[in-house]
């Protein structure tokens, strides 16, 4: 298992099934599909696989000893000149217990799209060759650990997010593809500045002892490799690590979406098909989140420390706005929407207390709001599909005329809510521990739980709308779940109920990564501390 | 004398070039109406000037001194191979151009004016590269010039080709007007037109800096028509629009590729004083040659990007962002380090290949829909699908997305840029670059969201064109992925004789 | 009498600014045409006038190629001129408009 490319295999097997199902003829529909499926599929097999051979001891982070499934190729490598040094780039790809925790869920969100998207009709092939391009792109993002080959991932899933929306999506879907696409843009190139900033600030030592400058993220995250002379060194008195800090937190807080970034959320949700929702809130999401634990964090310790109050208030403030806008929507998916804002607010609040029950709480949240959210875009695309309309009060007693759907619709409600019992409960609960064992956002915390009530309030809310009282007369035809429909409510709840109840299944791979990092943030800033004093 | 015949061997693709350039005279002359040996010849011509230029990479001196001083008229270095390189690369895209090319079979009587016009071009454009002399620049870029010219208008029964013709004719007299009257002031406050003996006077002599200044912005001004540079760039939108594709493509590529190896000569050899052991350069304090670079950078960039926002036409829209390009292509240079210009080195091979392909897409469905309108590409993504997203590639890969070739080009600008220290002027170029997203995917957005409204019928590509366009895309995508061949061949290709 | 140089300067100066202006201004192609001609003769005066004061032919030679690239770009533009005036029957820029200026 030691040498077997596991990671590459798992990124590039989507590849693989674009270039077949592009080399298929066009009325294949059945065949692409099932590819699709099967593909996707398999990428679940192997994720449990990883799983499997997981050594839960070892933490990550930054050191790259006890980063698991390596795989290290040198990529790019150009001799140097006088006066420009050598050039190179790294195929490095590497786990931690963080990390694994999102593949797991790309890989079950993915494979649960690709049943949603069972119904697309229009030009088939096109959308699970993009669809399998940004499932690419995805575990790419996930699983680099050289910025380049990070940043190269993070841009690679735009183009196919834009088409995904732009041509299967709703009646404003050109509107709501290309505010995604400008609005991602703009935030990626702040964190090409910092890449670079970062690239002519820090050198790696080579095992033939020579120095290079380098995207190497572990080697980024070590305060030794930095230079005198660069930007973003913290050894430099006039350095700009704080600027670079704000603009790479930017470019990753528009991708989570943190108010006042938010804007393309909603309307890219509103307008973008089904299983494409369930990508973008069940994974695209995280991708924000993560990069500023794998990157932001560690290679800025001691700005984090600084900044801490400050994401915990932003983490407030869309817990609290994400709430408030969802309670006002009056369509169905949009609802819905706000909510992510608000459950994505919990994992900003978690990684602001920097302790061990508020990382982990963020991350399972990261894990658990994947999963929740999913399933609450399928359950809005179930009712879409049948009755065209997302006007919550156009709905109205559909408890009754459709009694099984009412009842996984229970379960995904309840866990958004976070009933005890259910995933979400577990997350939020780790993250207001560790939010309020923190004496700075301790108040911040105190105002969090409003969000709680808050949320309570507008799902409750929602669900007495569409599926309490009397039904109307033109939904009497209306017909309960379809196999498929089954094939992706079941396991969602499934996780859901069985991470309610004993949530050490995903705790186990990640605590030693994050004692890692809560135990690298607080070391990291006695050595920039001491730095500084130089 | 002995100079003379000496230098002779320096010049080999100047020769070759200027001997094909009669050849097509004669073969056009005496086969009469029979054309199809032009094409042909046209090829051979330009492969066997290559092979001199690749065979020249390995001189680094002057050609054709005067007895009384060390500097030659010709600087022969591997810089000047380098460009010339990619011009002949892309005269032969341009001749399978021609060849499948319906407005060009439409003139095909002249056909035979068309290559001589396409090697005076050429030979132009040669000795741009290679000048050391004031009065070779000039007479360069007026051989260059007035074979664009003609060239512009060649299929003169259409209105817009000669309205074209005489827009371009028009501006360009004025800014070579401008350029001479700043040569002719640089060589009264110098005595000299030789730019290595100029730079020695600036660095040694008091001269005051403000004439110095002038006359380099009127130079500027030659140039900078030729790589349209705002406010420089009036003419290109109509010019772009009006030419045939073929020498519309040619001129956004080629001659804007010697306009820069111009400027890079021009400006290195005049205003340096020394360069430092990091590769950067340091500029003589006569005059701000930085900020006014700066200034003239951004407002390109800026201005070619926005006007690009609301065009309707293909080729319209494809003239401002090759205005944008030449911005940022300006990046390279204010970086003022051989970092910067290896950057530049490496974003034309890569600007070459995309716009190259951009505008053979362009042709090809115009050959078919006989539209260049937008409007009209409406739904081209099901009838076309090979052709389209060959043009989707080429637009993603101009607006610099990895993992397409376009962004290794950024890539490498903005790596000189923020190594000089220009933090500001990186971040306001990659704001333009999100703006310059919009009509890009606006292109994308009318060829495969939108829906056609007329009938068209499903059409393909012809397999000689298929090749063509599978050598402009396989680049751009391996490029981006693997780019390490095209930085070590810049890297080698570096050297600019004298500093 | 020697005349200094500085009078030279300022009629090529002068020139050129009335060329720059006439280009312009007019609004007949031929005169733009004229106008154009003026700003590289008073380019041709400097140089032939630093010539004569700093004692040095590259000047004079330079006017010689400038002389013979102005009658090929005079040829040039009046073929152009030409074959618009064919087409389109006039010789206004301002009516050339097909293309947006």
């Amino acid at each position: 298992m030691e040498n077997f490319p596991i990671l590459s295999l798992l990124i590039f097997l989507p590849i693989i099934g674009m270039v077949l199902i592009l080399a298929l003829p066009k009325d294949k529909d059945k065949t692409i599909k099932w590819l699709t499926l099967v593909i996707t599929g398999i990428q679940v097999i192997l994720a449990v696989i990883i799983l499997f051979f997981f050594n839960f001891s070892l933490g990550g982070i930054n050191d790259p000893s006890s980063f698991q499934f390596v795989e290290k190729l040198r990529w790019i490598e150009i001799s140097g000149l006088a006066w420009v040094g050598k050039i190179k780039i790294d195929y490095f790809l590497g786990i931690d217990g963080i990390s694994v925790v999102l593949i797991l869920l790309t890989t079950i969100v993915t494979f649960i799209a690709t049943l949603a998207s069972w119904n697309i009709s229009k030009s088939l092939k096109g959308y699970f060759a993009l669809f399998l391009l940004l499932d690419t792109a995805m575990l790419g993002v996930f699983v680099s650990l050289d910025f380049f080959l990070f940043y190269v991932f993070w841009e690679l899933m735009l183009l196919p997010m834009y088409f995904l929306i732009g041509v299967w999506g709703g009646p404003r879907r050109e509107y709501a593809a290309i505010k995604f696409f400008l609005y991602t843009l703009l935030g990626s190139i702040f964190i090409l500045l910092v890449m670079i900033g970062l690239y002519f600030s820090a050198t790696e030592t080579l095992v033939d002892g020579s120095k290079v400058f380098t995207f190497n993220l572990l080697a980024l995250m070590d305060p030794a490799n930095y230079n005198v002379t660069g930007i973003l060194s913290p050894l430099n008195p006039n350095n700009l690590r704080f600027i670079a800090y704000i603009a790479l937190f930017i470019g990753f807080a528009i991708k989570i979406p943190m108010f006042p970034f938010h804007t393309w959320l909603p309307d890219a949700h509103v307008e973008a098909p089904t299983a494409i929702s369930v990508i973008l809130a069940g994974i695209l999401l995280k991708m924000g989140t993560y990069g500023i634990l794998r990157i932001s964090f560690p290679i800025f310790p001691e700005i984090t420390q600084q900044l801490a109050w400050y994401i915990g208030l932003f983490g407030l403030i869309n817990i609290i706005y994400g709430a408030l806008a969802a309670m006002a929507q009056k369509d169905f998916k949009r609802l819905i929407a706000y909510s992510s804002v608000s459950h994505m607010g919990y994992v900003l609040l978690g990684m602001a207390s920097l302790s061990t029950a508020g990382i982990t709480g963020a991350v399972l949240q990261m894990f658990n709001h994947g999963i929740i959210t999913a399933m609450l875009f399928i359950i809005v695309g179930i009712i879409y599909d049948r009755t065209h309309t997302r006007e919550i009060n156009a709905f109205g007693g559909l408890a009754n005329q459709m009694p099984v759907y009412t009842g996984f619709v229970m379960v995904a409600f309840f866990a958004a809510i976070g009933l005890p019992g259910l995933s979400g409960f577990i997350s939020e609960v780790l993250v207001f521990v560790g939010a309020f064992g923190n004496e700075l956002i301790r108040v911040l915390t105190i105002i969090a739980t409003l969000g709680i009530l808050l949320g309570a309030g507008y799902m409750l809310w929602a669900f007495q709308r569409i599926y309490l009282g009397t039904l109307k007369d033109k939904w009497k035809e209306l017909t309960d779940l379809t196999f498929i429909e089954y094939c992706m409510l079941v396991p969602l709840t499934i996780i859901i109920i069985v991470l309610g109840v004993y949530p050490s299944v995903i705790l186990q791979f990640m605590s030693a990564s994050v004692n890692a990092i809560v135990k690298f943030m607080a070391n990291a800033n006695i050595i920039h501390s001491s730095i500084s004093t130089f | 004398m002995n100079q003379i015949v000496d230098s002779l061997q320096y010049i080999k693709p100047e020769i070759s070039a200027a001997i094909f350039l009669v050849v097509i005279v004669i073969v056009d002359l005496v086969m009469g109406k029979n054309k199809k040996y032009l094409s042909p010849i046209m090829i051979i011509g330009l492969l066997v000037t290559g092979f001199f230029i690749i065979d020249q990479f390995k001189f680094s001196s002057f050609a054709f001194m005067s007895e009384n001083n060390k500097y030659g008229l010709l600087s022969i270095d591997s810089f000047g191979s380098f460009f010339k390189l990619l011009i002949v690369f892309s005269s032969i895209i341009i001749v399978f151009f021609t060849i499948s090319s319906d407005e060009i079979k439409k003139a095909k009587e002249r056909l035979g004016e068309y290559y001589t016009l396409i090697w005076g071009m050429i030979l132009g454009m040669f000795f741009m590269i290679i000048a050391a002399d004031l009065i070779v620049i000039y007479l360069a870029i007026e051989l260059l010039s007035l074979s664009s010219y003609v060239l512009a208008g060649i299929t003169k029964d259409t209105l817009r080709n000669s309205e074209a013709s005489l827009k371009y004719v028009i501006y360009g007299g004025v800014s070579s007007g401008i350029m001479l009257f700043g040569i002719s002031i640089l060589y009264g406050i110098t005595g000299t037109t030789n730019i290595y003996e100029i730079n020695g006077l600036l660095q040694s002599q008091q001269i005051q800096g403000l004439i110095v200044t002038l006359s380099a912005i009127l130079i500027f001004a030659g140039i900078g028509f030729k790589i349209s540079v705002a406010p420089f760039h009036f003419w290109t939108p109509d010019v772009y629009e009006g030419a045939p594709i073929t020498i519309t493509a040619y001129l956004s590529v080629a001659s804007k590729a010697a306009g820069f190896a111009l400027l890079f000569r021009f400006t290195k050899i005049t205003f340096i004083d020394s360069i430092n052991a990091d590769g950067s350069w340091n500029i003589i304090s006569l005059i701000d040659w930085r900020s006014f670079l700066i200034i003239i950078s951004i407002l390109t960039m800026t201005l070619g990007n926005f006007a690009a926002l609301w065009q309707n036409n293909m080729k319209r829209l494809l003239a401002y962002s090759s205005i944008a390009h030449a911005g940022y292509l300006l990046l390279g240079l204010i970086a003022f380090s051989n970092e910067g210009m290896m950057a530049v080195m490496i974003y034309f091979v890569i600007y070459a290949i995309m716009n190259l392909g951009a505008f053979f897409v362009v042709m090809l469905i115009a050959n078919k829909i006989g539209s260049e309108e937008l409007d009209d590409y409406k739904g081209l993504g099901k009838t076309a699908p090979v052709l389209t997203v060959s043009l989707g590639i080429f637009m993603i890969s101009l607006i610099g997305l990895p993992p397409t070739a376009g962004f290794i080009g950024k890539l490498y600008l903005f790596l000189a840029l923020i190594n000089s220290n220009m933090i500001l002027i990186a971040f306001i170029a990659l704001l333009n670059t999100v703006v310059s997203v919009y009509y890009y995917v606006r292109v994308l957005k009318y060829l495969f969201i939108d829906s056609s409204e007329k009938e068209i019928a499903p059409f393909g590509v012809t397999i000689p064109n298929l090749i063509l366009l599978l050598i402009l895309v396989i680049p751009t995508l391996i490029l981006g992925v693997y780019f390490t061949p095209l930085v070590e061949f810049a890297k080698y290709s570096i050297t600019l004789l004298g500093f | 009498m020697e005349i200094p140089i500085e009078y030279y300067l300022l009629l090529s100066a002068f020139m050129f600014i009335v060329g720059v202006v006439g280009v312009l201004t007019r609004r007949n192609a031929i005169i733009v045409f004229m106008s154009i001609e003026l700003m590289l003769n008073s380019a041709n005066l400097t140089m032939v006038a630093y010539s004569s004061f700093l004692g040095n032919s590259v000047g004079q030679l330079f006017v010689f190629f400038v002389m013979t690239v102005a009658a090929a770009e005079a040829a040039i533009g009046l073929a152009i001129i030409i074959a618009m005036f064919r087409n389109k029957k006039t010789l206004n820029i301002d009516e050339i408009n097909i293309l947006k200026w």
